[in-house]
């Protein structure tokens, strides 16, 4: 399967009167794109359109979501999320533009919740989350979704989807244009490959991405089916490069993988890369994160068993969360050791405010190749901003890395990593990691 | 917890969903429960069975303290 | 500014004598004796200002009345930071320096510095308890191993960012803090390069090494269930709805004791778990799911087992530290002991 990334490197986002990318400068008009929003999601009360760059002084908080504005050029699907926003269709191939180097950030204008979380543009905290380094254009907004307006698990549906439905509607803006520069991913099936390539370590990478919440609304996305409700399946790195994953609204953010994490993923790219030099990519196997113990031991076995049956001698397992889900991690880990497959495990650790807890839930000396992106239980310690969205929202609305005090009366903040917007990055943007002291 | 209280001197029955966790935290009598979020029950049986899963794994679990164990051992259950 | 610092050292480098003078008790000199001379003049923000000479077998045989008068003595004195050793391979120093080092951190709260070698069984036994720097075999590294310490403390007062125990050359001591990437390396290349490694048999290093746990042998088994009386504990955050006790949804830093004398069952909308860490509509709906109080009243009325002890304790499991839960379960017990408990049925989540 072949895709085409065609990307448009955006220098700047500008508000304008015509939605449009010329040089390297995104145009956008805020009211015809507010106008829209509010038809498509009509559940959307008051909005606001805002530009943040690297380096201002601004805070985001309670950040929902970041999406890639893109638009789909050809193929099988007609939009960016099939069976999502789009009617559902495969994704993967054909031609896709993006604007690359930037982001559409979801605010919420009032109400945050436990899953939500804090970019900063500046300071101590900037290259924290990858966005804090690009320039971002935050949609930020209420709505009028009073049954969860005071409870602290929120499924943030209009938000979200208005985030959505915005990226595409912008990136419908370079649809037509000549892309300044083109990525091709072109992995043919795993049993038409190259004799020199079937020579090299066949690698799988199994992504687990959260799925624990038994009520629907809240988990990660595949094609639009609950990943609650899959056992492990095989797919294609294109689709989830081509957006057949939609971020969830669960689990503490620093631990998630936002929605344009899981479009623009350097694991897979890195292991596109390397495809046909040092291994022998096989392809994804998205499986889940669950709850009861039968399913996580269910899910760990077939995915060992769907690994061996591919030929894979090599995988890497990432985990989208920690605590419970570090029980899945380790038995996925774990399964494919014993029937010989090397593992490689990325995932962020929870060591406590004293640093002196089990880095993770569920540890085995079999799992002896971990790569860690933070720790959520790290206290930061950030310095007063400018903020957009209402900053009492991580005091106050159940926030995982805030509490009734983080917010101290000059405006500056301590907080658990726990709240800080998808900065672990298992999808591994992530610069940080853990070490003994 | 639990392995303080042992520590104490109380035998301690830990009825827990992440066994390979309570093994490592170093609890010697375990029981496995259903899950997370609803330990002993589930939503999704009928208010019978849900209470007959209960009642059955608290009996595993004070059976369990009546039984000498040499290492960490898994009580068990049948429903 | 400069800080004030009080060594100690044993009677050997103290001057008192060798093995024949291992008794000998605690001797405060506001002269510096020996290495501490030397220590001093390593450290241009830190003064050395007295020495502690005593007895390894006098701390190790007697610590409980060495250690009483050692903090009684500290008790008049002003200082900042705590140095003790180098100990070298010298096994009942190590373990002395350990001693005191634990003591005076409990009681001071201020940074403690040893240094031992590997073989040192004052390193098990304490580098959790203070910063134990790796040091040599014998006392020719006396220089080379107070350097490490020294460079330390200064960084320590000049309030310069501590690095990992590897990079600053002490034993790990059990805790571990996010860090930038040392050479700002993304994940992704990360797991990459330590695939490939794994993959060809080459070596690779872990950022996370899984280490062993230690274990506790089992309590015995009640003799005869039908007489004994259990307690339910919980880490599943069922509380009474209101909260009284504001233990935290996540983190928790308190434990909760509530009255089931008179309960048959935790009815809902009378209990509700507060745990943050899952969903809580099943729990809420049916609190008992959490704490079985109904099926333990069930066989108690049977007469499986003797009683329900009229209380159950509980908080919340996630995110709390291995140290508050450990105190919680410590100071579960006692009130245990008190109530007359045999025995414990423990629901976690």
């Amino acid at each position: 399967m072949r895709l085409e990334m065609g990307n448009f490197h955006v220098k700047d986002i500008v508000f304008g009167d015509t939605l449009s990318y010329s040089n390297g400068v995104l145009t956008v008009n805020k009211e015809e794109l507010l106008n829209y929003v509010k038809e498509e999601e009509p559940g959307i009360i008051t909005a606001d359109l805002r530009i943040v760059r690297p380096g201002d002084k601004v805070r985001l908080c309670p950040v929902k979501e970041a999406i890639e504005m893109r638009c789909k050029v050809s193929g099988k699907s007609t939009g960016i999320f099939p069976g999502v926003t789009s009617p559902m269709a495969q994704a993967g191939d054909g031609r896709t533009h993006a604007l690359k180097g930037c982001s559409l950030i979801v605010v919420g204008e009032h109400m945050g919740g436990f899953q939500d979380g804090v970019i900063d543009m500046a300071g101590k905290y900037q290259d924290n989350t990858i966005f804090g380094d690009m320039v971002n254009l935050v949609f930020v907004a209420d709505t009028n979704e009073d049954f969860e307006r005071f409870e602290q698990q929120k499924k943030n549906k209009a938000l979200r989807w208005g985030g959505m439905k915005l990226a595409e509607y912008i990136g419908q803006c370079v649809k037509d244009l000549e892309p300044e520069d083109m990525e091709v991913f072109d992995l043919p099936p795993v049993t038409e490959r190259s004799a020199e390539v079937n020579a090299l370590p066949g690698v799988v990478y199994v992504l687990q991405p959260q799925t624990q919440m038994e009520t629907m609304g809240y988990n990660t996305l595949i094609y639009g089916w609950d990943g609650n409700h899959m056992l492990p399946t095989f797919m294609h790195p294109n689709e989830l490069l081509d957006g057949c994953m939609v971020s969830g609204s669960f689990m503490p953010t620093s631990s998630k993988i936002s929605t344009y994490e899981f479009a623009v993923n350097p694991m897979v790219k890195k292991l596109m890369e390397q495809h046909g030099k040092t291994i022998n990519f096989l392809g994804v196997i998205m499986s889940t994160l669950n709850v009861k113990m039968n399913e996580k031991d269910r899910c760990a076995k077939m995915l060992a068993l769907m690994a061996s049956n591919l030929g894979a001698v090599g995988a890497v397992v990432a985990e989208e969360g920690y605590g419970n889900p570090d029980v899945d991690y380790t038995a996925a880990l774990v399964e494919l050791e014993k029937i010989g497959i090397k593992t490689v495990g990325i995932s962020d650790e929870a060591t406590g405010r004293d640093g002196g807890s089990q880095p993770l839930v569920s540890m085995n000396p079999m799992t002896d190749a971990l790569v860690s992106t933070g720790n959520v239980s790290q206290l930061y310690e950030l310095e007063p901003m400018e903020v957009i969205g209402e900053l009492e929202a991580l005091a106050r609305d159940g926030n995982s890395g805030g509490w009734e005090g983080s917010i101290h009366e000059d405006g500056s903040v301590t907080m658990e990593n726990n709240g800080m917007f998808c900065c672990n990055h298992i999808s591994g943007f992530s610069k940080k990691t853990c070490a003994d002291f | 917890m639990g392995k303080e209280i042992e520590r104490a001197g109380f035998p301690v029955v830990v009825m827990c969903n992440l066994i390979d966790v309570a093994k490592t935290v170093g609890s010697n009598r375990m029981v496995q429960t259903v899950s997370v979020p609803y330990p002993l029950g589930d939503p999704d049986m009928s208010p019978e069975d849900d209470w007959a899963l209960r009642k059955h794994r608290v009996e595993v679990a004070l059976n369990s303290l009546a039984t000498e164990v040499d290492e960490p051992t898994v009580f068990p259950t049948k429903i | 500014m400069t800080k004030k610092a009080i060594h100690y050292i044993n009677q050997f480098f103290g001057q008192v004598g060798g093995e024949e003078a291992a008794d000998s008790k605690p001797i405060f000199h506001s002269e510096l004796v020996g290495c501490s001379n030397m220590l001093n003049q390593m450290m241009p923000d830190v003064e050395v200002t007295h020495t502690i000479v005593c007895g390894d077998n006098y701390v190790t045989n007697h610590t409980d009345v060495a250690l009483e008068e050692i903090l009684g003595w500290l008790e008049k004195q002003e200082f900042d930071l705590f140095f003790a050793g180098p100990a070298f391979m010298a096994g009942r120093y190590g373990v002395g320096c350990g001693l005191v080092c634990k003591a005076v951190k409990e009681r001071f709260d201020v940074p403690v510095i040893t240094s031992m070698n590997e073989e040192n069984p004052g390193v098990e036994q304490f580098k959790t308890e203070a910063y134990v720097f790796q040091g040599g075999r014998k006392a020719t590294f006396m220089k080379d191993d107070m350097e490490k310490m020294a460079a330390f403390a200064q960084k320590i007062v000049k309030g310069e960012d501590l690095k990992p125990a590897a990079e600053e050359g002490y034993f790990p001591r059990g805790v571990r803090f996010e860090i930038p990437h040392p050479e700002g390396t993304m994940a992704a290349d990360r797991v990459i390069d330590m695939l490939v490694k794994k993959l060809n048999g080459e070596k690779f290093l872990s950022e996370l090494v899984i280490p062993k746990m230690d274990k506790i042998p089992p309590a015995p088994a009640v003799k005869d269930l039908s007489k004994m009386k259990i307690a339910l504990v919980s880490s599943s955050g069922v509380v009474p709805v209101e909260n009284p006790d504001r233990i935290q949804s996540a983190s928790a830093t308190k434990w909760g004791k509530y009255d089931i004398s008179k309960l048959d069952k935790l009815p809902q909308g009378v209990f509700k778990t507060i745990h943050a860490g899952f969903d809580p509509a099943a729990m809420c709906a049916v609190p008992d799911r959490g704490i079985p109080v109904d099926a333990m009243r069930f066989w108690e009325k049977e007469g499986k087992f003797g009683k329900l002890h009229d209380y159950f304790y509980v908080t919340v499991g996630t995110g709390t530290t291995q140290a508050y839960a450990a105190k919680f379960g410590r100071e579960i017990a006692a009130d245990l002991k008190e109530a007359g408990v045999d025995a414990v049925v423990l629901t976690s989540t």
